[in-house]
């Protein structure tokens, strides 16, 4: 699977999701770089099926806290941490599930739950990575696949 | 019209986002009960009746494809449309989960427009 494919599938499923179901319309792309140095938070989920590997997405904690309070409605304009949590695995599971179905309509796909990662890792190798602004930071999402069969 | 509608999904967050996203788009909800597994589903539609069912594909204990056979297998369920509302949007996915008696499918990410529009198609086919 090209490159250039997957990091197009990643980028239109995120702007996609984060403009539909957040609230939250990407701002333009970022610069690949010292996104450790401000608080984060990262979730990663595995995949198998027509294809097998994992999705991670990392996002800074404010723009995590700007996406959760548009997601939960205006109700709830400073989520609780454990709030932000969830919806940062709800954002990684539909981004996922967007970015599988866009890179292959016909396969099937099961999807684990996402889970948090603690650290500030950085991506897999061979992982194919978008990184983008939106309101309150950055956005890092990475694909990587398993080689196939 | 207002409708009884149940919200199947792991997530609370994802559960309350759908229920905001039914009101935003006009679509009238009677009353709402919330289950985080078919399982959970199950047991509440043994005391309580709804018109309708949204549900997750992805959840512990009992999925989406579970609940949804269990749902058509139950004579006095199999009539109580289920709607199923996933990130998964392949067509072996979707033509599955037709086949084993889901009455509709919106994939994640969704409008309002787009969610009301599918609730009313399934409502209007199984209301006549």
């Amino acid at each position: 699977m090209a490159e250039t494919q997957t990091t197009e599938a990643l980028s239109a499923a995120a702007a996609d999701v984060l403009e539909t179901m957040f609230f939250s319309p990407v701002m333009g792309e970022a610069t690949p770089g010292a996104s450790c140095s401000e608080p984060v938070l990262m979730a990663r989920l595995k995949f198998s099926g027509g294809r097998s590997g994992s999705f991670t997405i990392r996002v800074s904690a404010r723009a995590a806290a700007t996406i959760a309070a548009n997601f939960l409605g205006e109700e709830t304009d400073d989520p609780e941490p454990g709030q932000v949590r969830d919806v940062v695995c709800e954002m990684a599971n539909m981004i996922c599930g967007s970015v599988l179905s866009r890179l292959d309509r016909e396969a099937h796909f099961d999807l684990q739950h996402p889970e948090l990662v603690e650290t500030c890792g950085e991506p897999s190798l061979g992982s194919v990575c978008s990184l983008f602004e939106i309101e309150g930071g950055q956005v890092v999402l990475c694909l990587q696949l398993d080689s196939a069969a | 019209m207002a409708y009884r509608v149940m919200i199947v999904d792991d997530s609370r967050s994802m559960r309350a986002f759908v229920r905001r996203v039914m009101d935003l788009s006009g679509f009238e909800v009677d009353s709402c009960l919330n289950a985080a597994n078919g399982a959970e589903a199950l047991a509440l539609l043994n005391e309580q009746a709804v018109d309708i069912i949204l549900t997750d594909i992805n959840m512990p204990e009992m999925n989406g494809e579970d609940f949804v056979r269990r749902m058509a297998e139950r004579e006095e369920l199999r009539s109580i449309p289920v709607v199923v509302v996933s990130t998964d949007g392949t067509q072996n996915r979707i033509r599955r989960l037709l086949d084993l008696g889901a009455k509709g499918y919106v994939v994640k990410p969704f409008s309002p427009e787009a969610l009301r529009a599918e609730l009313e198609r399934v409502l209007e086919v199984e209301n006549g």
